[in-house]
């Protein structure tokens, strides 16, 4: 596979872990879309705004917490 | 919108980042210092030491964090990282469990990380008691700890000694009674230096498989052996072909005599994709028509009844999969995430694959996202 030292190497040496930055951005990003979403609906959408805004705040804890080191 | 709200998305490929103590918190007290344990090495100036693994006094500086191409040479490679440069969902089951509900994922089966997908690091050891007890210890921190915080949603998949057959068959009885659900195991074991599936070496685990009804997953990448055409091909190269393990596999086991001694056995391809299925079954019944007879291959069982006997698969967004699912056999499909990777497409994984299953019918989405995982991994619902 490399021509790493056996030691130095596994099976997904050459994969990718989703980092700390990376998950917060992506976290970012659907909140944005979420808030976005929320924005759109109408006053008879009552039960579609209770999920998304509860997707918010879970969304929102999650990058708060991984903001903070 | 085919994939319901009531639906549950089983992961059938996810994996796990190993907490610092579990080995410390495992093993016997004469083989703490030689068993896996994280120890600090030194950095460039300005930055916190790099926490690797030790094991028998080998340094494995692979924690998690592996970068790829995408990346500047001087952010990938050989960088040792840090626990607390990782999201927490790695190696914490309580973050996991958040990251599912954020991610609109109900169950995962982890594969492991230090010990590779399928356990082979425990191959480098030269004390093979110890070998073995980290093996157990492993699988006992899956099912005990990582798995007990959420029965029914993390599910226990276990790595085999793979050094000693007797041990492997005993460790799949010993882990199934405490209620392991599936079993990692290379895709092929020949790089490894191990026998391959041509010889009867392998038959007290697959026998043990059988009785125990757990799936052998064989994760691509487990036989050590990547697709690389050239030293100095990009790594898209290699990115691209990942799924030919999984052919490589495949191909393998269906021609040789496993499946014919082991009409029970399970193989479950781990994030191989799934599109490549119908043309490899093509062409190995092609090659089984006009070719059998000169060769000690089975005469009279088509490898494509074989593979729909046997197999599955899985996919995160392999929508010519999708497309020819007929092709596969439906009931051979599972989904998978491959959280904490950052190929999967967390936090909206449940929102992607309803644009992927978009233009499946209700309950064939049931069956690939939930259905097909709880029948062959034996989660009631």
């Amino acid at each position: 596979m490399s021509g790493r030292p056996e030691s130095e190497r596994s099976d997904w040496t050459d994969l990718d872990l989703l980092t700390r930055d990376e998950a917060y951005g992506r976290l970012q990003e659907e909140i944005g879309l979420t808030v976005g979403r929320l924005a759109e609906l109408g006053a008879d959408d009552a039960a579609e705004r209770e999920l998304l805004d509860t997707r918010l705040r879970a969304l929102r804890e999650a990058a708060e917490d991984l903001n903070v080191r | 919108m085919p994939l319901q709200p009531w639906m549950k998305l089983l992961s059938t490929d996810d994996h796990l980042i190993e907490p610092p103590r579990l080995w410390t918190d495992r093993l016997p007290a004469k083989y703490r210092d030689l068993g896996p344990r994280i120890v600090e090495q030194a950095r460039g100036e300005g930055q916190a030491p790099a926490e690797v693994w030790n094991y028998e006094g080998r340094i494995y500086p692979y924690i998690g964090l592996n970068a790829v191409a995408g990346k500047s040479p001087e952010e990938f490679g050989l960088e040792p990282t840090r626990y607390d440069e990782m999201i927490p969902g790695c190696y914490d089951p309580k973050a996991r469990l958040r990251d599912m509900d954020l991610d609109g994922v109900w169950g995962a089966l982890c594969f492991p990380s230090f010990p590779r997908f399928a356990g082979t690091v425990f191959l480098d050891g030269q004390d093979r008691r110890l070998a073995l007890l980290c093996v157990q210890a492993w699988n006992d921190f899956v099912i005990d700890e990582w798995c007990a915080t959420a029965p029914g949603r993390l599910i226990p998949l276990v790595i085999l000694p793979l050094w000693d057959v007797d041990a492997c068959a005993a460790e799949i009885r010993r882990t199934a009674a405490k209620g392991a659900k599936a079993i990692s195991f290379p895709e092929n074991p020949v790089p490894l230096g191990l026998p391959s599936f041509h010889t009867d070496h392998w038959d007290p685990v697959f026998t043990a498989a059988e009785e125990t009804d757990m799936p052998l997953c064989l994760h691509f990448g487990t036989s050590g052996a990547a697709p690389r055409t050239a030293p100095e091909a990009p790594f898209a190269v290699t990115i691209t072909l990942f799924a030919t393990n999984s052919m490589y596999a495949a191909a393998d086991l269906l021609f040789s005599p496993v499946l014919h001694n082991h009409p029970r056995l399970k193989i479950g391809l781990s994030e191989g994709g799934i599109g490549w299925i119908p043309y490899l079954l093509e062409r190995a019944d092609g090659t089984w028509e006009r070719h059998r007879f000169y060769q000690n291959v089975n005469q009279t069982v088509r490898p494509s009844d074989l593979f729909h006997k046997h197999f599955h698969g899985c996919f995160i967004d392999d929508r010519f999969g999708v497309e020819v699912r007929h092709h596969i056999g439906v009931d051979k499909i599972t989904w998978e995430c491959d959280y904490p990777h950052s190929d999967s497409y967390w936090p909206k994984s449940r929102a992607y694959a309803a644009e992927v299953l978009a233009d499946v019918p209700d309950d064939e989405v049931h069956k690939i996202v939930e259905l097909n995982t709880r029948r062959l991994y034996n989660l009631p619902a």
